[in-house]
């Protein structure tokens, strides 16, 4: 039953706390109230001697439920849970009240009006030990079985992490063939490595493995279930001889997704573009790629000896694509190093607004530099104009230079590149729609945080690799795609997963079958079942269940709650929380 | 407006060697100037680069000026050979345009 003998802790957290809030007062004022056995200060709740005292304190009173009001549980609900797990208590007995960032930090002209606001919320914490009960984490059996969806140079890596791992893998790629944007690439930066090659490297692994399925032609259609066990239906578009696609229905325990991104495509006359001798990065690698032999640069049979590059096409937007696309300053670079090394005659002219060759990659930029490539530098407020073949002549871009005091410079060429980045793939949005994947605002998938979940996704056992995030290099693909890889094989191989055990339940008792709460969950997590007597009743699925309470108020008969945030219990926090 | 051209390096380079292109124009050569001329090599050498002959030559008086000390070269990041750089450059004038 409900804690009786309750610890409060109240942390001065050094001064962070002390200064502005009167922890003495606090402590005072909350003696006496029901429940609380013991209430004191400590100097640094989180440091090891306190946390050894509290445990000590928990044991030698008997103490059956704990509140520390200190910093934001964000940083120590896990700290003090496993605390007082050590101390025998359930973890869940334990309440964490933030004094620090919602009162000292945010009140610091106010130390009357902090600490009485502290006593406030310490009391609500108390509210919450005294009607928590003890709950276990739910857990959930997995199935040692991965579907990535999309096989380019990350999804084609990451199924080979996961396939070494001897765990089922099911690729899938939506083109006739894998590899992505890498595949058809000769010469991958900073290296130039094949990255054809590459790829064919990465299948024939592939093929060797027993425990890896690949289906080219394929997509995600359906999905059903959630971590540890998801129900997925893929189609597989007909080959020759065939007349009709292919339906097929597959159990994995967590997916990936590693559906990469796509060049960005200028419009029809964006910097001249759809013109004779504009051309994107994409085209003019492939004009690389397919002229390796060449021992000069030729441009629809002509050779060509003026190159302008303009930087930052369709990326670093001030609306739209406002992102920067991360490995087209190295990209281009690298390439003009190719040409300088073909023909040393060539002039190259870099029209850029910041040269972000990051790490390494700087390197490229020196030999650049070395190598005789003029560097221009763009306002964004004035960017280059291309004028294209008038009166017979060639293409010509005016740009100010700035580090020549903004001077208008005429550049005739021959051929200039529009320095294209990523942006999210049509096709992305069949993903996200049959799993409910969220994009930010720049349309790519959102991971849960970028430094601490950097591959995890809001729907559990979904995972988020490459481009898919965001835009990438081929070696940074491979670095999240492995990571997510490995995200995915840690509750795989394990066999089971752990979660908050915060769902909602229904009290059948009460429940009279309207459906509201059905409508009202955006994690599809409760459906209409039906009692022994064919009544109906609401059935809360506590694997898609997030607990995140949506269904609980649009409930007319109060027949749902989220477990550990019962309605007694809110309403004595409340009841906490008013009283002066 | 200068119509950018190759003349000026091509011609450098048949002279010697001008390796003005590894500058990334960070300034520190036009603050450590001792002679403090308001243009200095940075400026110099990217009209040499974009083929602006014009403007070296409305810049002769500043070209001769400097001292040679080499306080720029020693602390360029990028190692560019300033001073030869700038002999180079009085070379082309002293002969196009001084007729020397």
């Amino acid at each position: 039953m409900a804690s009786q003998k309750i610890g409060v802790f109240v942390c001065r957290c050094g001064g962070n706390i002390s200064d502005y809030v009167d922890v003495e007062k606090v402590v005072e004022s909350i003696k006496g109230v029901e429940g609380v056995k013991i209430a004191r200060v400590n100097m640094f709740s989180c440091s090891d001697s306190a946390q050894e005292e509290m445990i000590g304190l928990i044991k030698r009173e008997g103490l059956d439920g704990i509140v520390i009001a200190s910093c934001s549980p964000k940083l120590h609900l896990n700290t003090f849970r496993q605390m007082a797990q050590r101390a025998g208590l359930n973890p869940y007995q334990y309440t964490q009240v933030n004094i620090r960032e919602q009162c000292s930090w945010t009140h610091t002209h106010d130390r009357d009006g902090a600490t009485q606001k502290a006593t406030r919320l310490v009391r609500a914490g108390i509210e919450a030990t005294r009607h928590s009960e003890p709950l276990h984490p739910i857990e959930v059996v997995t199935r040692p079985s991965v579907l990535v969806v999309g096989a380019g140079i990350g999804g084609l890596r990451a199924a080979i992490a996961l396939g070494e791992m001897g765990l089922t893998v099911h690729l899938l790629e939506k083109a006739d063939r894998p590899g992505g944007l890498v595949g058809t690439r000769k010469a991958l930066f900073p290296t130039g490595a094949d990255g054809t090659s590459e790829i064919d490297s990465l299948l024939q692994r592939i093929h060797t493995l027993q425990n890896i399925s690949l289906y080219t032609n394929a997509s995600l259609v359906k999905k059903e279930g959630s971590i540890g066990d998801f129900s997925v239906s893929i189609r597989v578009e007909p080959k020759d001889g065939q007349d009709r696609a292919d339906t097929i229905q597959l159990n994995v325990g967590a997916i990936l997704v590693t559906t990469g991104a796509t060049p960005y495509v200028p419009k029809e006359g964006e910097y001249g573009y759809g013109a004779k001798g504009i051309v994107t990065l994409r085209e003019f690698l492939d004009l690389l790629d397919s002229s390796r032999d060449s021992d000069g640069i030729y441009y629809e049979g002509k050779r060509v000896r003026r190159i302008t590059y303009i930087y930052c096409v369709g990326s670093r937007q001030k609306e739209g694509h406002t992102y920067c696309s991360r490995f087209c300053c190295s990209s281009a670079i690298f390439a003009s190093l190719e040409v300088h090394k073909r023909s040393p005659d060539v002039l190259q002219y870099h029209l850029y607004r910041d040269i972000r060759t990051y790490g390494s990659l700087e390197a490229l930029y020196q030999r650049a530099l070395d190598q005789g490539s003029l560097f221009i530098r763009f306002s964004p407020d004035s960017p280059p104009k291309v004028e294209c073949g008038h009166n017979g002549g060639g293409i010509k871009v005016l740009v100010k230079d700035l580090l020549t005091s903004k001077r208008e410079l005429e550049i005739s060429s021959d051929l200039v590149v529009l320095v294209t980045g990523l942006v999210p793939r049509v096709e992305q949005q069949e993903v996200q729609d049959v799993l409910k994947l969220p994009v930010g605002i720049d349309g790519f998938f959102n991971e849960i945080h970028p430094k601490l979940r950097p591959v995890e996704t809001v729907v559990a056992g979904v995972y988020i690799g490459g481009c898919a995030q965001g835009p990438k290099n081929a070696q940074e693909s491979v670095e999240s795609s492995l990571g997510a890889a490995a995200k995915a094989g840690s509750i795989l191989l394990k066999g089971k997963v752990e979660l908050e055990p915060f769902v909602a339940e229904v009290d059948e008792g009460l429940c009279d079958g309207c459906g509201q709460c059905v409508e009202a969950c955006p994690y599809d997590a409760i459906t209409m079942g039906q009692r022994s007597d064919g009544t109906p009743v609401a059935v809360v699925n506590t694997r898609l269940c997030k607990g995140e309470g949506a269904c609980v108020p649009v409930c007319p008969k109060e027949a749902l709650e989220i477990r550990g945030y019962g309605h007694e219990k809110i309403r004595s926090m409340i009841r906490g929380l008013l009283t002066e | 407006m200068i119509k950018v051209n190759d003349s000026v390096v091509r011609e450098l380079r048949s002279r010697g060697r001008f390796d003005a292109s590894k500058c990334f124009s960070c300034g520190t050569c036009t603050a450590l100037c001792p002679v403090g001329l308001p243009i200095l090599p940075r400026e110099i050498f990217r009209y040499a680069l974009l083929g602006a002959q014009e403007e070296l030559i409305k810049r002769q008086d500043e070209i001769f000026s400097c001292l040679l000390c080499r306080m720029c070269e020693e602390n360029c990041p990028e190692g560019v050979g300033i001073s030869g750089n700038i002999r180079l450059i009085r070379g082309l004038l002293n002969e196009k345009v001084l007729g020397l």
